[in-house]
């Protein structure tokens, strides 16, 4: 189990946000931009002859001896797609800091609030610059557990190369969604061109920067010998202090640069450390980029 | 170059394990990272500022490699090949005499014989000895057959120059003693050279002669004494001039420290001068002369030490002599002109019996007739017949060759003219020696017992021309200045530094107290009657203590020696039947370098020590 009730229960009150909301093929529980027949109830208006005399109000006609017309939210489903990177490097230190559980978990969640709120959720993993799984498209909590057990059954091994795997995924016509990258974005190539292809095909994408605290703040000093545990590349460097505030520089700079591609392209970008626990990410981090409500 | 212990190269092989230990410390510790991506980047960039950072990495290794070396050539005794006077067994005899002193060369001569002789030990070859003489008054060896260079060292530097003359012969024989045992041993004299110039004795090995010394600048206060003159004092003094040059100098003459007199004295090349002066006060008092530079402002000569000189004036105190006799002339008229001598005479009565008066005399002369019991004081004994002391044999004619024994109390007797009709024939015992013999028999002896002296003539005066000879008053003064002296020592002759004072201690001295011109205190027993501790120049004054009372007595040690105040270096030495010139730096030598190596070894340790710190800091602060 990835998580207890309680943090179920939490997330269920929850649903995922796009801005720029696509027109679902049935209706689900989203509002729409339009006004529309769901049962949701938005505003009044004066009736005008040929309204849906269904959705006129009789409790105000027979008060007020005029008719309005109940205005009713138009409400849609909303196709999610969360992409996880499931690269070697994504299994990152041990148990609750993790990086690949971390991710795993997030991705309940996040799968967890989208099906709840009758989204239509697909999964798709990442491992070697291709898509080696995929979950869904599937709707309905009764399709959590399943979303579980799939979830449960992904490890983490080989190579990143997102951009060519994002370009993969987006080239398969699939409707425009809710696109949820989770990546340490440790790529040689970089992960943009992959994001803008995707984007180019009408998503809304939120990237969730998924990375353990030693590679914010290494922990390591002398000579030593760094091996690459997703190329098995080595690299010698002899670390002293002085190469230590180096790295952190570069990778406050690579953080922020990160976070100006993404603002440009309009990306939600969320940045998540594993030594904070997961929920909270969730619950906070999120709502606070806008990602979930 | 060559190196005295190579073997000590193999542990050049030690570079190895460092090398190996350097290896294993930099083999660097796997770390598995999630990803080397954002440390290449680093890399690339900071490799692109310090291409010498493999460089620095390395400084330890190279630094601990350049230490393993520097310890290692230092192990192995490098040493570089110099020429030096002489290598092997060295016996040095170091020159110590008053003329070292001289400061021709700065700051002594003695010095520069030191900073030579140091020069040799640094040259000496690993396994060679050296012996140290020390050439002085009275020779001392500093260091026999020693190959530690410490040691040798520390027995050169505790070397000082004596005040007076080498005792050449001494030294020569010690060095010859203590090369007995070593293969070709090498002399080397380092002295200005004021060696005796005969009686050498021959040392068996090579000697060569290092000298020391520049200049014959000298002027020296040569003679100074004083003599009683009708109840007054006589003074002459004496200053001689060395030197190549005419000099002029101030003599002063002080009086108890009061200034005399100050006369300027011209003195030519090689010349001397000379100034008496009469009817000075007659009490007992010390005098000093003193050469100074007419030029005040320049110093007189390259050595004080015999710029100054001391004399010590004392009036003979009366001699009560008692002559017991049937009457001589010529015993009378002696003592009656014999200065300081108050003369008394006994005869035996008619019964042929001697009476002696209660009190004591300083001398008794017994001339022919002796009493039954000789009196305890000391005794001059003429023509005696056998007595407690020795027996007298029966007399003898015919005496044809007469011998004079070379002693002090024969000093000046001229017995050639001298006639003997008869003597008789006295049996010595051991304590008394011969001065004059005759065939097999003494004529005249003398010796002291007990702190008595005795000295006899085997014959009668009136039966010899004795006593119409030259020989006669310098024979019985110098016989009864032995028996009887003026004082408890000769003040008027100017000791020389090293030379033993005899001293005649009246019986009622218990014991007397010396004091040398620097206040060291000397206490001599009774019964003791040399005083050697005359190495300083100055005026002694020496206590004479005696129950509740005291006196005092002076007497003066100059250097007043002619070939220690000529300076004059010497071109060669003639030793034996060698005549040794200047030695020349002729012989390899070897001086060794390991020191230089080593302490290169300790700095760059220090180097090492404060790299590795601050790498060491530089990672510990940031961690």
């Amino acid at each position: 189990m990835l998580f207890d009730e309680s943090t179920l229960r939490k997330i269920n009150q929850l649903t995922l946000v796009a801005s720029r909301v696509r027109a679902g093929a049935i209706k689900g529980e989203r509002r729409s931009a339009r006004r529309g027949s769901s049962v949701e109830f938005a505003d009044y208006r004066n009736y005008v002859p040929g309204d849906d005399l269904r959705r006129l109000d009789w409790n105000i006609y027979a008060r007020l001896d005029k008719p309005f017309t109940k205005l009713l939210e138009e409400e849609e489903d909303l196709a999610v797609y969360i992409v996880l990177d499931a690269s070697a490097s994504m299994n990152w230190r041990e148990q609750e800091l993790n990086k690949f559980d971390y991710a795993r978990k997030l991705a309940a969640g996040l799968g967890a609030i989208a099906l709840s709120s009758g989204d239509l959720l697909s999964m798709a993993v990442l491992q070697n610059g291709r898509v080696a799984a995929e979950f869904g498209a599937s709707r309905g909590s009764a399709a959590l557990p399943r979303f579980f057990q799939f979830l449960e059954s992904l490890a983490p091994q080989g190579k990143t190369d997102l951009n060519a795997a994002l370009r993969q995924y987006a080239i398969h016509p699939r409707r425009a969604g809710l696109l949820i990258l989770i990546s340490d974005l440790l790529v040689e190539d970089g992960f943009q061109l992959g994001l803008r292809s995707l984007l180019g095909r009408g998503n809304e994408v939120a990237l969730v920067h998924l990375l353990a605290p030693d590679e914010v703040e290494p922990n390591l000093a002398g000579d030593l010998q760094l091996l690459d545990i997703e190329t098995n590349a080595a690299q010698e460097v002899s670390i002293d202090g002085g190469l230590r505030n180096l790295y952190s520089a570069r990778f406050r700079e690579w953080i922020q640069s990160t976070q100006d591609d993404c603002r440009k392209q309009g990306i939600k970008y969320i940045h998540a450390v594993t030594d904070k626990s997961w929920d909270k990410v969730l619950l906070l981090e999120m709502r606070k980029a806008g990602l979930v409500k | 170059m060559q190196f005295l212990t190579p073997f000590f190269f193999a542990l050049s092989a030690l570079a190895i394990p460092i090398i190996l230990l350097y290896m294993l410390k930099l083999r660097r510790v796997q770390t598995p990272v999630s990803s080397t991506m954002l440390w290449q980047k680093i890399l690339r960039e900071k490799q692109a500022n310090t291409p010498w950072q493999k460089l620095k990495r390395n400084l330890l290794l190279f630094l601990q490699l350049l230490i393993l070396a520097a310890l290692v050539f230092a192990l192995a005794r490098p040493a570089l090949q110099t020429k030096v006077i002489a290598s092997g067994a060295i016996v040095v005899l170091l020159d110590a005499s008053a003329s070292m002193n001289a400061t021709d060369i700065v700051p002594t001569r003695f010095e520069a014989a030191r900073k030579s002789a140091q020069e040799l030990i640094d040259a000496l070859s690993g396994d060679a000895a050296m012996t140290l003489i020390l050439a002085g008054v009275a020779p001392q060896t500093l260091a026999a057959a020693e190959t530690d260079k410490s040691i040798l060292k520390s027995a050169l530097n505790n070397a000082q120059p004596s005040h007076g003359a080498a005792d050449w012969r001494a030294a020569l024989a010690l060095a010859a003693g203590s090369s007995r045992n070593q293969n070709k041993p090498v002399f080397i004299i380092l002295s200005d050279g004021g060696l005796p110039t005969e009686n050498l004795p021959a040392l068996p090995g090579d000697v060569r002669y290092l000298p020391i010394g520049l200049s014959q600048e000298n002027l020296a206060i040569s003679a100074f004494a004083l003599r009683p003159l009708n109840g007054s004092a006589r003074l002459f003094v004496e200053v001689r001039n060395y030197g190549n040059k005419d000099r002029a100098a101030t003599l002063s003459l002080y009086l108890a420290e009061e200034l005399l007199l100050a006369r300027q004295m011209n003195l030519p090349a090689h010349g001397s001068a000379s100034l008496s002066l009469d009817n000075l006060p007659g009490g007992a008092s010390i005098y000093r002369a003193q050469i100074s530079s007419a030029d005040s402002s320049a110093p007189l000569d390259f050595l004080p030490l015999d710029d100054t000189a001391f004399a010590v004036y004392q009036p003979a105190a009366a001699r009560r002599i008692l002559l017991v006799s049937q009457g001589n002339l010529f015993l009378e008229q002696l003592l009656a002109a014999l200065p300081g001598a108050q003369s008394f005479r006994a005869l035996p009565n008619s019964s042929g019996a001697l009476q002696l008066p209660a009190q004591p005399f300083d001398l008794y002369i017994f001339d022919g007739d002796l009493p039954a019991q000789l009196p305890k004081g000391n005794l001059l004994l003429i023509n005696p017949t056998s007595n407690e002391l020795f027996e007298v044999g029966a007399e003898y004619k015919d005496i044809v060759e007469m011998n004079v024994r070379d002693h002090a109390l024969t000093r000046f007797v001229d017995w050639r003219n001298v006639h003997l009709l008869q003597a008789r024939a006295a049996q010595l015992p051991a304590w008394m020696f011969p001065l004059i013999e005759a065939d097999s028999h003494s004529l005249v002896f003398a010796g002291e017992q007990n702190g008595r002296r005795v000295a006899a003539l085997a014959f009668d005066l009136r039966q010899s021309d004795l006593p119409l000879q030259i020989a006669y008053p310098i024979l019985f003064s110098n016989l009864i200045n032995y028996l009887s002296p003026p004082a408890s020592f000769d003040a008027s002759r100017a000791l020389r530094p090293g030379e033993s004072l005899s001293l005649f201690l009246p019986a009622e001295v218990e014991r007397a107290v010396i004091a040398s011109p620097s206040n060291m205190l000397y206490t001599l027993a009774p019964g003791q009657t040399i005083f050697t501790q005359t190495d300083e120049l100055g005026y002694y004054a020496a206590n004479l203590i005696s129950g509740e009372s005291s006196r005092v007595e002076y007497f003066a040690v100059n250097l007043f020696d002619a070939d220690e105040s000529n300076i004059a270096p010497r071109a060669d030495l003639q030793i034996g039947t060698q005549t040794i010139a200047p030695a020349l730096a002729a012989q390899q030598g070897l001086l060794e370098i390991w020191k230089w190596l080593a302490a290169a070894a300790l700095i760059l340790l220090m180097i090492e020590w404060q790299v590795f710190h601050r790498k060491k800091n530089f990672t510990a602060h940031s961690t």
